[in-house]
């Protein structure tokens, strides 16, 4: 629950960060990217604090269970740390992280062809009390587009989730895709159609 | 329902789905980082660009053909013109392609060969009937003063000077019958 009152105050949060704390975001980023080029230890436990929830919960909404997601997440860390060298530029080591991210799922689906997509089930259901109805339809449609969701092709799913659920800008999850904006715009726009036929 | 109202709902959807992270995953991580991490090199790039290509099987057995190839014209000590590539290709092409079976054009792609490297080779095979496996298609003297000699089924033997004058004997002699 913690966890969610975070991510929503990170959203609320969203219009100042892009201000002047988000430059300073980038530099801190841009910083610790250098640091870990240079082989300090403690650059790659700070990336592991700043980052390991976003990874974990990266993993849970591509449809990984949670054992699959921990070890994926741990992969994602160890890829990042042998492969630090190859990270250009410095500044780009949160869509470099998110990349590596999106492979490490890829080969995982890959590898286990016969698994399936699971959901994160915890969607809290609304008090009693007035508008019972309205907050349980509301409810109803999340649950349905949570399905939905999950039921999405592979790329699809990714696009969504980058940009709606783990805040990435449009320029960001282009570049984690390896695609071009407008290329990740269409994308974006037949994942929203697709779910818009099945959430009544 | 329209797509606003989808962004407005997977927007709200994305908090909802932060289920609570596993408290110890930050330490167990963090225990695992190893002693030196990955200095940048040169090398390992080109061997992740080699990796990325994912080449197809056909492709990456043309690449090992034509690296063998080039590997036995360099360090056997032959002339790696491209000619001498080309009939390398076809004498290998043919080898596997045929399962097996040599053919009269084969052996002698392999005589032109050797007379080409300034070998000491004759041929036999205009006169020799493919559909004897024992007619002697060609004889090749090697450094030793002995005899390679090839037959129409594609077998090779080693033989001395008198063995190599009974086999053509014998070629002469069905060639009179």
């Amino acid at each position: 629950m913690a966890e969610q009152q975070a991510d929503l105050a990170y959203l609320k949060d969203e219009p100042q960060e892009l201000g002047g704390s988000r430059e300073r975001l980038e530099q801190k980023r841009h910083s610790l990217a250098a640091r870990l080029k240079a082989g300090d230890r403690t650059a790659a436990a700070e990336l592991v604090d700043e980052y390991y929830e976003q990874m974990y919960l990266y993993m849970r909404r591509l449809g990984h269970d949670r054992q699959a997601s921990e070890d994926l997440t741990q992969e994602i860390f160890f890829n990042a740390w042998h492969h630090i060298g190859q990270l250009k530029n410095d500044k780009a080591l949160n869509s470099w992280l998110y990349r590596i991210a999106g492979n490490v799922s890829r080969l995982y689906w890959r590898r286990h062809k016969h698994k399936e997509v699971v959901g994160i089930e915890s969607i809290d259901a609304p008090d009693a009390g007035a508008g019972e109805s309205d907050a349980f339809g509301h409810y109803e449609q999340l649950e349905q587009l949570n399905y939905a969701v999950s039921r999405l092709p592979e790329k699809l799913r990714q696009t969504v989730v980058l940009h709606y659920m783990q805040h990435l800008t449009i320029a960001e999850a282009a570049e984690v895709a390896c695609i071009r904006q407008g290329t990740f715009k269409s994308r974006l726009n037949r994942a929203l159609n697709a779910l818009r036929k099945s959430v009544t | 329902m329209e797509n606003e109202q989808i962004k407005e709902l997977l927007t709200e959807l994305g908090p909802r789905l932060a289920e609570p992270v596993p408290s110890a995953l930050g330490e167990q991580i963090k225990q695992r980082i190893p002693h030196r991490l990955a200095r940048h090199k040169i090398s390992w790039d080109t061997v992740n660009i080699i990796i990325d290509l994912r080449l197809s099987k056909s492709v990456a057995a043309a690449v090992i053909v034509i690296a063998m190839i080039l590997l036995l014209n360099i360090f056997g000590g032959r002339d790696s013109t491209v000619g001498g590539i080309v009939q390398d290709g076809v004498l290998l092409v043919k080898y596997w392609g045929g399962a097996g079976k040599v053919d009269l054009a084969t052996v002698r792609t392999k005589y032109e060969h050797l007379l080409q490297r300034g070998e000491d080779v004759t041929w036999y095979g205009g006169s020799a009937s493919p559909k004897d496996g024992n007619a002697v298609l060609m004889h090749q003297k090697s450094a030793d003063g002995k005899y390679i000699v090839t037959f129409a089924d594609g077998r090779e033997r080693e033989v001395n000077s008198e063995e190599l004058v009974e086999l053509l004997a014998r070629r002469l002699q069905g060639r009179a019958k």
